[in-house]
């Protein structure tokens, strides 16, 4: 959490963000049946499926305004003023890049990549092992260069995903080779191990390091995959190169 | 005769359950699960309740609440381990904790102390289990004569007292949060004409918006960017010798023990209210009642024995809520809801009906469960506490993924993904700016109801909102929630202020002028 001064300057924008969001919400209740006919059913207001979005949405409004109310009274326009001042400046670029907001962007972007990207599309296991794989190697280090530079790899190497999904290519070449988007992430993922190794090889702890992540980021996917898909039955979201050899192995189905 | 009877079969249970193998080893298992989860900074029990529901998903609900609720009472109790050997509290319940019992580990007492915690929080888990059981059909009987009006404002005053206790900084964010809960709760085919609300003409949004993966997302991912954000580091454990239950300690202070345990069963009944602050009023009433108050912070034994005793008694203080109203006691609670309802078991008034024997399983579980704590506290506490030595960044992704498949698995559905994350990054915004998660997720659960039984009410009476004023119980709740809503301003206050001096003056002229 904030010091108490920068959240009640955070109070105030926060306060208003709620307030508009509490109007939107209004918005959007009044477009729901109030006094129409819904489904045969001609509606009274105290039927109405807008009463309790319109009670929420307003009571949203009056306390983020409140919310507002109380920072503005307690920090005052000035401080304010120079809040929207340093927003609009370029002094905020040394707080959007500073290493503290970089291994934000780093974990947020992982995860993005992983659920929106990956899981969709990839192999489970594989995806899985990717995001172990970055996550643990950039974190682990506890080497901010080493975490900005295999972060900007990480990127370059899912603008490539997307780029062979977007453009139409997995289909296109899934008519000759099967699972391309698998082989894909797995030659994007052995670049990746290559490439985290290259930056660690001189230090012997950070090569002990790599190991051990390594090691967890292959047998964690392993025991988590054994566990919902075979013990628990549940189908992984995708299922591709390596999950159907895991089930060829399980079931004995050569 | 019925109380001897409800006596026998609650033996009869404990027995039937402790005597099936399987049982015994999910039990085992997930009281050791719980531990390393409460030890391990960063992780909490709500987590640990949160990512096991998935693996519960093939269980009966016995089993299931076995399982879910070994690792909840192992959870609050091991978050101990740390805030004694490395004063880092394991979670928010343990916080109070680290104050004494980490001076008492550099002393060279971390294992009496942590003999002490194990004894005290099997005891305190132990008196909530049997608040729970005697006060359960008081609750029932009462809540059967609630009509919608009731259920209603019961709904709302949860969320109105769990973002008043629970709200770090302002009580305005705690009650915003409760409500961004509630409008949460509206996303979805509303439950009496089925009209789409806030779908976007996206199907999977129809039934709702998912419990679960909600609580996962707000709880899950905000820990994990908080810890690798802000490099959390681990220190060095302090070196304890053999841990000794501590019976003689536990004997001279039983008064201090049961005062820790009612407020532990107090604090987790009030809707939304977790460990956290049980542990801490009790650590607060237990420096106020002391002969030496000045030994608390330097290593004072019975502080830390009342933090443990009450974190504990809240997770049965938490069920009283849970199964008589079907409203959380505390965010683990929460989640056990969401399982519960996953196992078809609905929390409510009508369970005694429909489920007459789950709240007495559910006591016997928590006995067996606070039971196998205590076994493992004494036996395996030197090999669990080598948990503590595995850096977060190992141990961080790891839980990102258990909290993917967790949220994936129930239901067996991608979209519940786009919705986990999304829910987390916002929850972790929240966090960062002061306002609190546990009233965010009550809002979720409770919003249905408070929808639905709104909409019913005013349907019976026809648009009227009198039966508010004229019905006992909904009068009493109405002025709670107006009480605690006006008692947070500062005009009521200096109001409150005003009119208490003009009384004291007028009593203090009265005693002047009387002969």
């Amino acid at each position: 959490m904030m010091e108490k001064e920068k959240l009640r300057k955070a109070d105030f924008f926060s306060g208003i963000l709620i307030a508009l969001f509490g109007v939107w919400i209004v918005k959007e209740a009044f477009k729901m049946p109030m006094k129409d006919s819904w489904g045969g059913v001609q509606n009274v207001w105290f039927v109405s499926p807008a009463l309790f979005p319109l009670f929420v949405g307003f009571v949203i409004i009056i306390l983020g305004a409140i919310l507002s109310r109380t920072a503005w009274k307690m920090v005052g326009r000035e401080e304010i003023g120079k809040v929207v001042r340093w927003l609009l400046s370029r002094n905020n670029v040394a707080f959007l890049t500073s290493a503290s907001t970089l291994r934000y962007y780093a974990i947020v972007t992982l995860f993005l990549s992983f659920v929106y990207l990956n899981i969709p599309r990839i192999d489970f296991f594989l995806g899985s092992i990717l995001f172990l794989s970055v996550f643990i190697t950039m974190f682990y280090f506890d080497d901010d260069g080493i975490l900005k530079r295999l972060f900007f790899f990480y990127l370059a190497g899912i603008a490539v995903i997307i780029l062979f999904f977007a453009t139409g290519l997995n289909s296109f070449i899934h008519k000759t080779i099967p699972y391309p988007g698998d082989v894909l992430a797995l030659c994007f993922l052995l670049s990746y191990w290559i490439y985290a190794w290259r930056l660690v090889r001189k230090s012997p702890a950070l090569r002990k390091k790599f190991r051990t992540g390594m090691i967890i980021a292959v047998a964690t996917p392993f025991l988590v995959i054994l566990i919902f898909k075979y013990f628990l039955l549940v189908p992984m979201p995708t299922e591709g190169l390596v999950i159907e050899f895991l089930d060829k192995v399980w079931y004995l189905d050569f | 005769m019925v109380v001897l009877e409800r006596i026998t079969f609650y033996f009869e249970t404990v027995l039937h359950l402790a005597s099936e193998p399987m049982n015994l080893v999910i039990l085992f298992a997930s009281v050791i699960l719980g531990i390393m989860f409460g030890a391990m900074p960063g992780l909490t029990s709500t987590l640990g309740v949160a990512l096991l529901t998935a693996m519960t998903y093939g269980m009966g609900p016995a089993t299931a609440m076995v399982c879910l609720l070994a690792i909840y009472v192992g959870g609050t109790y091991g978050g101990s381990y740390a805030s004694i050997l490395i004063n880092i509290p394991g979670t928010a319940a343990s916080a109070a904790t680290a104050l004494d019992g980490y001076p008492l580990a550099c002393k060279g007492e971390g294992g009496r102390a942590i003999g002490l915690t194990t004894t005290t929080s099997a005891i305190g888990t132990i008196i909530s289990m049997l608040f729970l059981v005697s006060i359960s059909p008081l609750i029932s009987y009462f809540a059967l004569q609630f009509t919608s009006f009731e259920f209603f404002l019961l709904a709302f005053f949860g969320i109105l007292i769990s973002g008043t206790l629970t709200s770090p900084d302002l009580v305005i964010k705690g009650w915003i949060a409760g409500f961004l809960g509630l409008f949460m709760a509206c996303v979805g085919r509303d439950l009496l004409q089925f009209y789409p609300r806030f779908t976007f003409g996206f199907s999977e949004m129809d039934s709702g918006i998912e419990v679960v993966p909600v609580l996962i997302g707000a709880f899950g991912i905000p820990q994990i960017i908080q810890v690798l954000k802000e490099r959390l580091v681990i220190g060095e454990t302090q070196k304890f010798q053999r841990i000794l239950p501590e019976f003689g300690t536990v004997i001279r202070n039983v008064p201090h023990i049961v005062r820790s345990a009612l407020i532990g069963v107090g604090i987790g009944s009030v809707p939304g209210i977790g460990e956290d602050i049980a542990a801490w009023v009790s650590y607060g009433a237990a420096k106020n009642i002391s002969k030496h108050p000045e030994r608390f912070g330097k290593g004072e034994y019975m502080a830390v024995l009342s933090t443990e005793t009450a974190n504990n008694a809240c997770v049965g203080g938490a069920m009283i809520p849970l199964l008589n109203l079907g409203i959380p006691g505390s965010p683990p609670a929460a989640m056990l809801l969401g399982a519960l309802m996953l196992h078809g078991v609905t929390p409510g008034p009508m369970i005694t009906f429909e489920h007459p024997n789950f709240i007495i399983e559910v006591a016997a579980i928590l006995l067996l469960a606070s039971m196998t704590m205590w076994v493992v506290g004494m036996l395996l506490a030197k090999q669990v506490v080598k948990v503590l030595r595995i850096p977060p960044p190992l141990f961080m992704p790891i839980i990102g993924v258990l909290c993917i498949i967790g949220s994936y698995s129930l239901g067996m559905n991608v979209f519940n993904l786009y919705l986990m994350l999304p829910v987390g990054i916002v929850s972790y915004f929240l966090t960062e700016m002061g306002y609190p998660i546990a009233p965010l997720v009550i809002g979720v659960i409770l919003g249905p109801m408070a929808d639905e039984n709104l909409r019913r009410a005013l349907m019976v009476s026809q648009g009227s909102f009198v039966p508010v004023f004229t019905r006992p119980v909904s009068l009493i709740l109405f002025l709670i929630i107006v009480w605690t809503l006006v008692s947070q301003f500062q005009f009521f206050r200096t109001f409150k202020d005003k009119l208490v001096n003009k009384l004291l003056r007028r009593k203090s002229c009265e005693s002047e002028l009387a002969p």
